[in-house]
């Protein structure tokens, strides 16, 4: 009875804790434990998807990251926070740690309230820059919120993210209606480094700008960045898959633009329009606490290929011969919300490449899927090719890096031999070998030949029938 | 009650003249400043901007020249100054743009200078000229004004080599790669090989027919037969035996299987020719070879 609960208690946990692949306990920090009145939609939508969460503020004594070495937790959010300082329990190293022990965080700021110097410290360790003074407001005169914002443009309405490139999957704004928007109220952007580490996920308008409400009110002299240029919500995956993302508009997860109804401004027609908040912050707090785009190795095989071979059914070999036919597949899945699924390629433009390579590669091929492989929840990609002509280590290696999806780095080493001196083709073979073979046939009959003249010939008979050797 | 009514017209007249207020600009202007060698400024290129349709030909703006803009911004036909005040430079192809802020006066006067210097490096290394808009705007309901109002063409100097941009790495599909093989061993063609290993062969019967007429026979095998036919037979017998252990060893064995097979053979062969030689010896004693 003990272990069947036990065992009802586990499989309990195993549901709860299946929301995430990479646990459930999220962090809420904010200025004011109050204040997450103002997000209850969003942190509802959190806990209804399984997250345990925990407030605290930076003053608080007990808040730590890590205990023991451990993470105490798996997410973080910050919420925007008016203090200077972060305070000894979140220094920018602390954070740096944080991400490296393959922690999330999501940062929301807001122009109102200056960033917290422990956050722009981390931001710049990641090349993220963020206006200068800590303070940054972006307005657009072309598409702003004609009902909330008719003279100060702060809240600026966007169309949803499409695709950022056409190999990329669009997480954050597929499935949009036509007739719905994203309001990005009272935001800071940022301005992205060139790193292939950083992606935005959300870009200003063409003509939006940001400037300083304190020291630029009447003019714009000292521009720090406008249009495309302005990230107002940011991606960023470092090496080992953990994700940071940056979001400049805090006010966009408050209730108040979660399903609200704003004016387009009357140049572009003045029309009414829902927001697309309340999804979009589910799914950017969905990709950044890995509920989407997570990537699964399920399993990898490589094996020998050549046609009539039947003992070479070994799999995974460690050596291999060079020119030989092999097979190469590798089980991916990927996870969306609640489930592994097949992980399917986001576009024909892009490609998982397998690379054959020692110091440099040899071979980089194109996977292709696996029908009969493949499961319900994964896909096989397979590759046949001839290994080089060259000996030595080499490196099976899947390197699957792109924006949003979480890094797949596989390497299987295998060693290449040479050709033994039974495996290569005989000399009769060879057209240019038989003169060769024929000396030999030649010296052989002559031997034999000799060897019976020798032993056996009688003294060639001179004219007068006797023997030459009679002297 | 009927007052209200009266003004109702009224009203939207004004709220309609309210709504398309918009900013515009007047008086625009750009010109090129060119600095020739030494100190003698040589002003040229003048052209007047229309805020509805662009400028037909392309302004070109030398390495060592200055693009000079001024306008007048006005808010509903009134001069005054916008909040934002851009002149944006943009690349055709790629669509990357650079926006220049306009410096403002209260009246609205603007007025921008952009060298070669100021540009970003992705747009001066652009084929086709960029595309240069005026955006206008500020807060309250004016609508902004944001439209393309001339082309700027790039001219390199000759002497000064482009710098290069190097594109930042991006996660993507990488170019294939296919290792390219070294290539099969050749043979000569057959026809040669065949005639030569025609040529080997034909050497043997050539031997055989000098012995022959040298007196080579094989006479006494009747009577080296008769004299030790074991040891004679197991003799020669051996010898064939070992040429056919090295036949078999070029076919299919290996070292190992031969070696024992060689010694075993040769032990026989030994055994054997001592009789048989010791036959032939007493022939040849015996004055018959």
């Amino acid at each position: 009875m003990r272990s069947l609960f036990s065992l009802c208690l586990f499989l309990l946990a195993a549901v709860v804790s299946a929301v995430s692949t990479s646990g459930n306990r999220l962090l809420v920090i904010l200025d004011d434990v109050a204040d997450k009145a103002n997000y209850s939609k969003f942190l509802a939508d959190l806990e209804g998807r399984g997250f345990q969460l925990s407030f605290e503020t930076p003053k608080s004594e007990s808040l730590t990251l890590f205990h023991l070495g451990e993470r105490t937790y798996d997410h973080v959010i910050f919420f925007p926070i008016k203090t200077k300082g972060l305070g000894p329990n979140l220094t920018p190293n602390i954070l740096v740690d944080f991400l490296n022990a393959k922690g999330n965080i999501l940062l929301a700021i807001s122009s109102g309230i200056a960033t917290p110097n422990s956050l722009v410290s981390l931001l710049a360790e990641l090349d993220i820059q963020l206006p200068a003074d800590r303070t940054g407001l972006v307005v657009d005169h072309f598409n702003y919120d004609a009902s909330s914002a008719p003279e100060k443009h702060d809240v600026l309405l966007l169309p949803p993210p499409g695709r950022l490139r056409p190999d990329i999957k669009d997480f954050f704004g597929a499935g949009a209606g036509s007739n719905e928007v994203l309001a990005f109220s009272r935001g800071v952007g940022a301005v992205l480094g060139t790193g292939e580490l950083l992606t935005p996920i959300l870009r200003a308008p063409r003509t939006a700008y940001s400037y300083n409400p304190k020291e630029q009110a009447e003019v714009v002299d000292d521009l720090f960045a406008a249009g495309e240029q302005l990230a107002l919500v940011t991606a960023f995956q470092a090496r080992n898959s953990a994700r940071l993302t940056l979001l400049g508009s805090a006010e966009m997860l408050q209730d108040t633009w979660f399903d609200a109804e704003v004016t387009k401004p009357s140049a572009t027609g003045g029309r009414k329009a829902k927001t697309f908040n309340r999804e979009f912050a589910k799914r950017v707090s969905g990709w950044t606490f890995n509920e989407i785009g997570v990537l699964r190795v399920n399993w990898i095989e490589h094996r020998l290929d050549e046609p009539g071979n039947s003992a070479s059914n070994e799999t995974n070999p460690k050596i291999y011969r060079i020119k030989n036919n092999v097979k190469y597949t590798i089980s991916l899945s990927e996870y969306a919300w609640t489930n592994w699924e097949p992980f399917t390629l986001p576009s024909d433009d892009d490609a998982l490449q397998l690379e054959f390579s020692m110091l440099s590669p040899f071979h980089r091929l194109e996977l292709t899927p696996e029908t009969a492989r493949s499961t319900p929840e994964s896909t096989a990609y397979t590759v046949h090719f001839r290994l080089p002509d060259q000996h030595g280590i080499f490196n099976f290696k899947v390197n699957y890096k792109r924006p949003f999806l979480s890094n797949v780095e596989e390497k299987n080493t295998v060693s290449v031999r040479h050709m033994a001196h039974d495996e290569w083709p005989r000399s009769f073979a060879i057209s240019g070998a038989w003169p060769w073979i024929a000396g030999i046939g030649v010296t052989v009959a002559g031997w034999l030949a000799f060897c019976a003249v020798w032993m056996y010939s009688a003294p060639p008979l001179t004219d007068k029938g006797e023997t030459k050797k009679t002297q | 009650m009927r007052p209200p009514q009266l003004f109702a017209p009224a009203l939207l007249l004004l709220a309609a003249s309210f709504a398309h207020a918009a900013w515009d600009f007047d008086d625009g202007s750009i010109s090129v400043v060119a600095k020739q060698s030494g100190d003698s400024i040589k002003e040229k290129q003048v052209a007047l901007l229309n805020p509805k349709a662009p400028l037909s030909k392309p302004v070109s703006l030398g390495s060592t020249s200055t693009l000079k803009l001024s306008l007048t911004a006005k808010d509903n036909g009134k001069g005054k100054r916008p909040h934002q005040a851009f002149l944006v430079l943009q690349e055709q192809e790629s669509g990357l743009k650079a926006p220049f802020p306009l410096t403002v006066k209260e009246n609205g006067k603007a007025a921008a200078q952009i060298s070669q210097k100021d540009i970003p490096i992705q747009l001066l290394n652009a084929a086709k000229p960029l595309k240069a808009s005026i955006v206008l705007a500020s807060f309250g309901s004016s609508e902004g004004f944001n439209a393309p109002v001339f082309n700027v063409k790039i001219e390199a100097d000759p002497a000064v080599p482009l710098s290069a941009y190097e594109r930042p790495l991006r996660y993507g599909k990488k170019p294939e790669i296919h290792h390219i093989f070294r290539p099969d061993p050749k043979s000569p063609p057959k026809v040669v090989s065949l005639f030569f290993a025609l040529a080997v062969v034909a050497t043997l019967p050539a031997l055989f027919i000098g012995w022959i007429f040298l007196g080579a026979n094989l006479n006494h095998l009747s009577k080296a037969i008769g004299a030790a036919p074991l040891s004679h037979a197991t003799f020669f017998g051996s010898i064939v035996a070992m040429e056919f252990v090295f036949f078999m060893y070029y076919t299919s064995w290996n070292l190992f299987q031969t070696l024992p097979v060689i010694g075993a053979v040769a032990v026989i062969t030994l055994l054997s020719g001592t009789k048989a030689l010791g036959e032939v010896q007493r022939r040849r004693l015996a004055g018959e070879r």
